[in-house]
């Protein structure tokens, strides 16, 4: 019978590394993917998502069970992630590069689903206009499209009101369109 | 009644299931009955349905065993003390609920500043100094009191012939 997340925690603030471990195989992926919708680099995706985990191993003893152990963890993984995209100010012909080489490696071992030019250009542009918005607008578009929470985990996990989780969605989505308009 | 600026900022949330069921039948009467409206969401549909499948690389699936590892090198090995400090004193100060703190700190200390808490007295700097300005034996000297000032005081040494009198044949400056 598979534990739930909160009798694995329980496990781990007693010390058992082999719980700390099922928490781990059970969210790497997720927390990763999170991560990568930010960063749009896979090598920091990598560092940041292991960094979310230690330090979540580090804090887990003050973990009291108030939220989900996801949200908690998605906390400190957006909070790396945001904190990293402020430090690192990558310049965009940097990430311009690194997303085209993303799409051609796709395109080399046809991978790539979208065959139709139109869409491949959209998924270029796209990816360009999330890098362009602020790490908070970011981690909000992020969180809500491709984890699909909802407005009060998203809250929680950045420490903010539904409302500004609303607000911040809404600003973000119109900045996209305006980007987008030619797709649209 | 709600206006088409007022229905656009909800439509986002209408169209992630955010809105109470009221909210939610107004905005769907709204654009129902609006072209603009039901324009705006449409694209905000395909916009919507383009992140979700294209936001994130392909190839983002990663293996469980190198991440694990990974971490479990971060759990064991030590950080140097400094690190530790850095990264407890990032935590503190630029966690989400914290952020305000960095302005309202600057702001503090702008306002400390500007009622003097920190003005020391300017320490006097007198001095006084002579200074050639050519090589004709014309000097200035230079009489510094404080910061506004200074007095200039000029030297004339009499030049060999000038002296008709005789009275200052020593060539030493007069005032």
């Amino acid at each position: 019978m598979e534990l739930s997340d909160r009798a694995l925690v329980q496990k781990c603030q007693a010390g058992d590394m082999g719980a700390f471990e099922e928490l781990v195989s059970r969210y790497h992926q997720k927390v990763f993917m999170v991560i990568l919708g930010l960063l749009q680099n896979r090598d920091d995706a990598m560092e940041v998502a292991q960094e979310t985990f230690f330090r979540a191993y580090r804090k887990i003893k003050s973990f009291q069970g108030g939220s989900s152990f996801y949200t908690w963890l998605y906390r400190i993984a957006v909070n790396i992630a945001i904190d990293a995209q402020r430090r690192q100010k990558r310049n965009p012909l940097d990430f311009r590069e690194t997303m085209d080489q993303v799409l051609e490696e796709q395109h080399e071992v046809g991978k790539d689903p979208f065959s139709d030019v139109h869409e491949k250009e959209l998924r270029g542009e796209l990816l360009t206009a999330i890098n362009d918005l602020t790490p908070e607008h970011k981690a909000v578009i992020v969180l809500r499209t491709l984890e699909g929470l909802s407005y009060k985990d998203i809250g929680e996990i950045l420490g903010c009101s539904e409302g500004t989780v609303m607000s911040r969605l809404h600003y973000a989505r119109k900045k996209l369109q305006e980007k987008l308009k030619a797709f649209l | 009644m709600k206006t088409c600026e007022n229905i656009r900022e909800v439509l986002g949330a209408w169209l992630d299931g955010e809105l109470s069921q009221t909210d939610a039948d107004a905005v769907r009467s709204h654009v129902e009955g609006c072209t603009e409206c039901s324009e705006e969401w449409r694209r905000l549909g395909k916009l919507d349905a383009a992140m979700r499948t294209m936001a994130v690389p392909e190839d983002s699936q990663i293996a469980f065993e190198p991440f694990w590892r990974g971490v479990q090198r971060r759990i064991t090995e030590k950080r140097p003390w400094h690190v530790e400090i850095v990264e407890g004193l990032r935590a503190v100060f630029l966690g989400p609920r914290l952020a305000w703190s960095i302005p309202a700190i600057i702001v503090l200390l702008i306002g400390l500043y500007s009622l003097g808490v920190w003005k020391e007295e300017t320490p006097r700097n007198n001095f006084a100094a002579v200074e050639s300005i050519d090589a004709y034996g014309r000097n200035v000297a230079l009489l510094r009191e404080n910061e506004t000032k200074t007095t200039v005081i000029w030297l004339y040494q009499n030049q060999e012939g000038d002296n008709e009198s005789g009275e200052n044949s020593d060539k030493s400056p007069t005032f």
